[in-house]
């Protein structure tokens, strides 16, 4: 697996070539500043992410991660900079459905079922042509296949929430957003939840873009992680550990030895201790 | 099963029973004392029963004004929400006269509405959508406005229409608020009819014409039958749009 550019030594003229590669995603220079914020959300931000791989920032509230997503997703323009999403704006990404976008609270349809709210990105912008999956055999993966008639009120926080994955991954987007989609649940449901979307992503391979609080979680799930603060972004933290990734990896020397690497960058980063 | 039994159970419905209870007998006692000020129960009790089809069919009459004109203005603010809702331009132009037509007093405009669309009944059935829309609009668009941001964004993503965010995503949200409007100007829409009736000068009829006519020559049992009417069929409006939303809502998931 190639670096990140955003390791030391990429420099930017190396990312000004890659916003056109269709085998990367790619923030270069992008600067974003909203004017209620005394710091930018985006400050500078240089990236490049390969394509298959799955790339999580962390950092603390307030600290532009999402604002980096939802730059990726076309929800904010940047000020400056050039954004690209395998060699096209996110604009035309979003039209050809390349796509999935999960938010922090799943945003589930209370009116539809489990099953017609993973239909619902089929029913939409029809004109371009995505590779639909079988949601009702998505939802089976995520352990939802009983619960597919039922509406999102009867369900828990965790199920929401895997409904919403299955949402994202029903129509096979190239890239995954996803926006702490993980930080409303309890610490048990949490890491379940993780090990299902690692289970789909490892058949599927799209590539993601986390944003987390959480130390555990970036180690047990990514090939990457950068810290964020203050809208700047630190050189990616590469991930070594062996995929398919099975529950109690948290319990191993080697998860340990870069949970404890990340703190270190995060204390270095804000000088607390990186919980 | 759980309402069901909530609804059966006294607590439910003793208050409410002897709040009504007191209120007949403080009215007795007053028309007792002084019938020039309140007819007796039984006076208007009599009129209603002895004359049920004076009472129903300008009843109905006054109802043949009601519904078309919420109806009609139902729907219209419905469509400028949506307008309102897609173009901030359109919010521009519309707002500002739909909040003056509100602060109006529109019962003053009756005479004019006759001169233009003569004696029948159009003038009242005008006047009845005009009294009852602004409501109408203000939750239509609130409606709109309620879905939620997180899903506008899912939408947003996917490169959704407009026209499939609206029917997907804004109008099923709005729901519970077309709802509260439709239990706001149903009713209102009887009161509207009643009132255009007053002062719409014109056909003979209607109840709200009536309770005019009885209410000056002293009638008073008459005109409170005729109030006691109106009053019944807002109730029976209301109970049918509460029964829909209920159903409905429960059925959209959202109760």
């Amino acid at each position: 697996m190639s670096l990140p550019l955003n390791t030391p030594g990429a420099s930017a003229p190396g990312l000004s070539a890659a916003v056109n590669d269709e085998g990367y995603i790619v923030l270069s220079n992008v600067t974003k500043k909203f004017p209620t914020m005394t710091w930018p959300a985006l400050d500078h931000v240089d990236l490049a992410i390969q394509k298959g791989s799955f790339f999580t920032v962390i950092g603390p509230s307030g600290a532009g991660k999402s604002t980096l997503l939802r730059a990726l997703a076309g929800l904010v323009q940047p000020d400056s900079g050039q954004v690209s999403v395998f060699g096209e704006p996110p604009s035309q990404a979003s039209r050809s459905k390349h796509l999935g976008w999960v938010p922090q609270s799943p945003a589930l349809l209370p009116w539809r079922t489990v099953l017609e709210n993973v239909r619902l990105p089929l029913q939409l912008n029809r004109r371009a042509d995505c590779d639909a999956r079988d949601p009702e055999e998505i939802l089976g993966r995520l352990g939802l296949g009983h619960a597919q008639d039922l509406l999102p009120a009867q369900l828990s926080g965790g199920m929401r929430q895997r409904v919403a994955i299955a949402r994202a991954f029903a129509f096979t987007p190239k890239l995954l957003l996803m926006d702490e989609p993980f930080g409303a649940l309890d610490e048990m449901t949490r890491e379940h939840v993780a090990h299902l979307l690692l289970e789909l992503w490892q058949a599927e391979r799209p590539t993601v873009v986390f944003v987390t609080h959480s130390v555990t979680e970036a180690v047990v799930l990514s090939d990457w992680v950068a810290v964020m603060g203050m809208g700047k972004l630190m050189p990616a933290l590469a991930i070594g550990l062996a995929r398919p990734r099975p529950e109690g990896i948290e319990d191993t020397a080697e998860f340990h030895e870069l949970a404890r690497e990340l703190r270190g960058q995060l204390r270095k980063a804000f000088g607390g201790t990186g919980n | 099963m759980a309402r069901a039994t909530e609804a059966a159970h006294p607590r439910t419905w003793v208050p409410p029973l002897v709040v009504f209870g007191l209120l007949l007998a403080v009215w007795q006692a007053i028309a007792l004392h002084d019938h020039f000020l309140l007819p007796t129960i039984s006076a208007v009790w009599g009129q209603l029963v002895h004359h049920p089809s004076t009472f129903l069919v300008n009843g109905g009459d006054t109802l043949a004004e009601a519904v078309p004109g919420v109806a009609i203005s139902y729907c219209v603010a419905l469509l400028l929400a949506v307008a309102m809702n897609q173009s901030r331009l359109v919010t521009r132009a519309i707002l500002p006269l739909a909040v003056t037509l509100n602060v109006s007093p529109l019962i003053a405009i009756a005479p004019a509405l006759v001169i233009a669309l003569g004696f029948g009944r159009a003038p009242r059935v005008v006047m009845t959508a005009l009294i009852t829309f602004f409501p109408a609009l203000i939750n239509s668009l609130a409606g709109l406005r309620s879905a939620d941001p997180k899903a506008l964004e899912v939408f947003e993503t996917l490169s959704a229409s407009r026209w499939e965010t609206l029917w997907r995503l804004q109008l099923p949200s709005s729901l519970p608020y077309l709802f509260a409007a439709a239990r706001v100007v149903v009713p209102l829409s009887v009161i509207g009819a009643a009132i255009s009736e007053m002062v719409a000068p014109g056909v003979r009829s209607g109840l709200g014409f009536w309770i005019d006519q009885w209410s000056v020559s002293g009638q008073l049992d008459l005109a409170w039958a005729g109030i006691v009417t109106l009053a019944t069929f807002g109730l029976l409006l209301t109970a049918i749009v509460v029964l829909a939303e209920d159903r409905v809502l429960r059925w959209r998931g959202f109760r």
